[in-house]
């Protein structure tokens, strides 16, 4: 048995694109050249322009007992990794495998070792109670009757559930859906999880729950794979977080280490009322910027700015005078220890969350 | 850190006979949990018959259908059409079922917990037909119930006599299961299939004699009729339990109908297997 | 903190159209979405040009097996029925089946389809007029099935070599009298369906009593008496009868006119229910916040 709980090598996804439409979209009117017999470079620079590449040759191990946290923004790739993972969606080309088996050749093995949670609401019966899905799930998961009962009711417990187990789960909360949608995933008492954004749609105190089960988890031995592009969740819970963005892994260590990376930034946090485009750039040439970043706030042209700059107080009278300027102003500001969203800013000049 | 986590799977043949089961009582249990289901269920009989009957009553002196005597062979029109009636809703919950089960599966989002499963596919589709077949079973018993009550339906002969049909009947439904999975197939690729499929199964319904005997055709349109194995499969059975005039020797008939069964069990397996990978590649699994 | 009239918020955006014109164009954009929805799914294409042609079908083949070889069936049921022109008959009667049960689905469902979408409860906060949302899908539905009855009709005269022997603008008066009913039908549906689950069924049980009653195969006289008298309360049956005279037979405006009256009392029924029950169900979705569930 592999020494690894997943490895993955090579792994690569690619999607066909809506042709001619896209290409007119990236400024390109020429529209792509079909045919087997165009050999020309152009062409074959089109026909890759044809595929969508979600996941760009992904390298990944994962130990037992870890918990691995990958994290990237909407459209990285980490979905369609996780996919992979649990057999829905076929490699364009690559390997892995999960627990020792191969994804491709052994799938049904795979499905056996693995717990795996998408969307939560949607992914049990409704019109069943509870118990009622979980028993037909470790049926699907070949849990002999005695042992599947007992497991039943051993998570029903766990989940907090048993008051209502025999209930319609269409007359749950969202939290309590997602709390059997997880207990479908645990039924088999799988070593490996894969959660996918397991805390989307959660109002603050489920999540929290649902943090404080995934820690629960890695203390028992389980092996866990969660995405989110929430960083104070993956800092908080994993042992490594790999940084995922544009389908390949940009990062790979632990939170600590990842942070270190970047710690001989300073980072200068600000709230800027008053915000107007053209001030982007004009911070942007002030020397000893490195990279800058704008997300807007709550409030008529409050605009929060995250700047990375070798040394800030060097940097500071600069920015200021900038700002101070024909009517914005300067509300709040701080220097910050660097995150794991200024991890990311700095490795691709962008924002993680939207 | 090395994990002592074990599996709880553990796949042996009762496991996934367990499986099966549970499939069944999970369709089955939903499915009355839908009251007005129940009530739907138990007008659909009569909404068919009630119409059927006063037609051919239209037709009719004393019950007695005579001019449809010169191509049934029989003047009992009403058991013609019952026998017609109650194989069509089997083939129907067969033919169709599969695809349907599986399109009601994408469409309220179970299909991916489903198929993350580590359960053969098409032991998961199979076994969503077991409580639709369950659910014909009862009402078509319920539409031999009415028919005898309120239509003057009168069935003659032993008991075991009616168990004869069962020897056509078994290898047309099993074939029958083939077609589901290539019929499901489409459904996973086209994912909106409802007009093709509602025309489709309308005109197969109708060229295979479920609601007439085929001889009334048309010359042009009968060759249609011919080449479907399910018009053996009704001209079979009628044959048995009403002595009407067949196309073909009744054993003839079996024959195909057993060489249509093997044909279409090989061809929907590959079919569906083949679709599957397609789908699985694509990525439109959880898309509906 | 005091409110100060000049803290208390006010819309931005000032209602400068008289309501009753906003609400005719949210009703003109609420169609055009429909439209569109309807369009860019082809299959319609289909649905409009096949189903004129198939449906009739299987009444057609079963009245040539019942007539049998030398037709003799025949004979006997139009002794009994008066009825010469059997396909005639037929087409006329699964013609308008088919615009109810499509009315059903169509109109009917058009609310519990946004219910589905997600897309109620967003039309739901706009200041519009609520029954704009089933006024809209109802005329769109209506044009579709306009074409749909004149590829019909075009189908039975080139395909089954039906002859249209009566005037086509009584033809059409009967149509236009059958709109109320039909559609009030509908309305009425869709209210219902919102508030229960499986309406499907509730479709199933309505087509089979238009089935049973009102003669989409066999006259309603053949019936026993005491199901013609339930087929009297059913729009379907005059419906049938009135466009069957119109069309088929040679039937002047006096011998309408008493169809033509039970269509418009119908109609005037329907529509009323259709509107008391829309704004009920409206009510019981505020009090029970229903609109948002699936």
């Amino acid at each position: 048995m592999s020494d690894w709980a997943i490895e993955v090598e090579d792994l690569v996804k690619k999607f066909p694109k809506k042709e001619n439409k896209e290409a007119a979209k990236d400024g390109d009117p020429t529209p792509i050249k079909r045919g087997l017999f165009n050999f020309s470079k152009k062409s074959q620079v089109q026909a890759e322009q044809k595929c969508f590449t979600a996941v760009a040759g992904v390298n990944l191990q994962i130990e037992r007992g870890e918990v691995f946290g990958l994290l990237g923004p909407n459209g990285a790739g980490k979905s369609t990794l996780i996919r992979m993972l649990c057999t829905l969606l076929e490699p364009t080309s690559g390997t892995a495998r999960v627990n020792g088996f191969d994804i491709f050749k052994q799938a049904n093995q795979v499905r056996q070792n693995l717990g795996t949670v998408l969307a939560g609401e949607r992914s049990i019966y409704w019109k069943l109670t509870a118990r009622e899905n979980l028993e037909y799930f470790s049926a699907l998961y070949h849990i002999p009757p005695a042992a599947a009962h007992k497991r039943v009711d051993e998570l029903l417990e766990r989940m907090e559930l048993t008051a209502r187990a025999d209930d319609l789960v269409e007359k749950y909360s969202t939290g309590m859906k997602q709390r059997v949608a997880i207990s479908k995933a645990l039924v088999a008492n799988p070593p490996i999880l894969l959660l996918d954004e397991p805390t989307l749609g959660l109002d603050p105190q489920a999540a929290r729950n649902l943090r404080e089960l995934i820690a629960e988890l890695k203390a028992e031995g389980h092996t866990i794979l969660l995405t989110t592009h929430y960083m104070e969740e993956a800092d908080l819970l994993s042992d490594r977080i790999g940084i995922i963005d544009q389908g390949q892994i940009i990062a790979l260590n632990t939170p600590a280490r990842l942070k270190d990376r970047i710690n001989q930034r300073d980072v200068i946090r600000m709230e800027v009322a008053g915000w107007y485009e053209e001030l982007a750039s004009k911070l942007q040439v002030v020397p000893g910027i490195d990279k800058m970043v704008t997300r807007r706030m709550e409030g008529e042209g409050m605009v929060e700015v995250s700047l990375h700059a070798e040394n800030s107080r060097a940097v500071l009278p600069g920015v200021i005078e900038k700002i101070n300027y024909n009517g914005t102003r300067l509300v709040n500001m701080n220097i910050v220890k660097p995150s794991l969203e200024d991890v990311f800013i700095n490795l691709t000049g962008k924002a993680l969350r939207d | 850190m090395k994990t002592t986590v074990q599996t709880l799977s553990h796949p042996t043949l009762g496991s996934h006979m367990r499986a099966l089961w549970m499939i069944t009582q999970k369709d089955w249990t939903q499915y009355w949990r839908y009251p007005l289901n129940v009530v739907g269920q138990v007008m659909s009989p009569l909404i068919f018959l009630a119409p059927v009957y006063f037609m051919g009553q239209a037709f009719s002196i004393n019950g007695q259908a005579q001019g449809f005597a010169g191509y049934a062979g029989t003047t009992d029109y009403i058991s013609f059409i019952l026998i017609g009636s109650v194989l069509n809703n089997f083939i129907m919950t067969v033919f169709w079922g599969i695809g349907y089960a599986l399109k009601n599966d994408m469409d309220s989002g179970m299909l991916e917990s489903n198929w993350l499963m580590p359960v053969p596919r098409p032991l998961l589709l199979i076994g969503r037909t077991f409580s639709s077949l369950l659910i014909t079973a009862v009402t078509s018993l319920a539409m031999l119930v009415i028919a005898a009550l309120a239509f003057g339906f009168r069935p003659t002969g032993s008991a075991l006599a009616a168990l004869v049909p069962v020897v056509p009947v078994v290898p047309l439904l099993v074939g029958l299961y083939g077609f589901g999975m290539a019929f499901a197939a489409i459904v996973l690729l086209m994912r909106d299939a409802n007009t093709l499929v509602d025309i489709s199964s309308y005109l197969v319904g109708l060229f295979s004699g479920s609601q007439f005997p085929v001889q009334a055709l048309p010359w042009f349109l009968l060759p249609i009729s011919l080449a479907l194995p399910l018009t053996y499969g009704f001209d079979a059975v009628r044959g048995i339990l009403l002595n009407t005039k067949t196309i073909l020797p009744v054993p003839v008939e079996i024959g195909l109908l057993v060489l249509f069964m093997g044909v279409m069990i090989w061809l929907g397996l590959r079919v569906f297997t083949h679709m599957e990978r397609v789908v699985r590649s694509k990525g439109t699994l959880g898309q509906h | 903190m005091e409110t100060s009239p000049s803290t208390i918020l006010r819309p931005t955006v000032h209602a400068t159209i008289p309501q009753f014109w906003g609400d005719l164009r949210a009703m003109g954009w609420v169609a055009k979405k429909e439209w569109l929805y309807f369009v860019r799914y082809p299959s319609w294409i289909i649905s409009l040009v096949v189903w004129p042609m198939i449906f009739p079908l299987a009444y057609i083949l079963s009245a040539r097996a019942l007539s049998g070889p030398d037709g003799s069936g025949l004979a006997l049921f139009t002794a009994r029925t008066g009825i010469a022109d059997y396909l005639g008959f037929i087409a006329v009667g699964t013609t308008i089946w088919m615009w109810q049960n499509v009315v059903l689905w169509d109109v009917g469902f058009s609310l519990r389809r946004e219910q589905m979408r997600g897309t109620l409860e967003t039309n739901w906060l706009s200041p519009s007029w609520r029954m704009t949302f089933l006024i809209g899908p109802s005329l769109v539905q209506l044009f579709n099935m306009l074409m749909f009855l004149a590829v019909s009709v075009l189908e039975f005269g080139m395909v089954f070599g039906v002859r249209f022997n009566g005037s086509v603008w009584l033809t059409l008066l009967v149509v236009a009298a059958s709109i109320p009913p039909i559609y009030g039908i509908g309305m009425a549906f869709a209210s219902l369906v919102i508030t229960a689950k499986e309406a499907h069924n509730f479709v199933f049980m309505v087509r089979g009593l238009v089935m049973i009653f009102c003669g989409i195969s066999y006259p309603v006289s053949i019936l026993p008496e005491w199901m013609q008298g339930i087929a009297q309360w059913l729009p379907q049956t005059y419906m049938m009868r009135a466009v069957r005279n119109a069309a088929l037979g040679n039937a002047s405006f006096q011998d309408l006119t008493p169809d033509l009256v039970a269509l418009a009392s119908f109609g005037a029924f329907w529509l009323a229910a259709g509107t008391v029950l829309f704004y009920w169900m409206e009510r019981r979705a505020r009090q029970t916040g229903a609109i948002g569930q699936y």
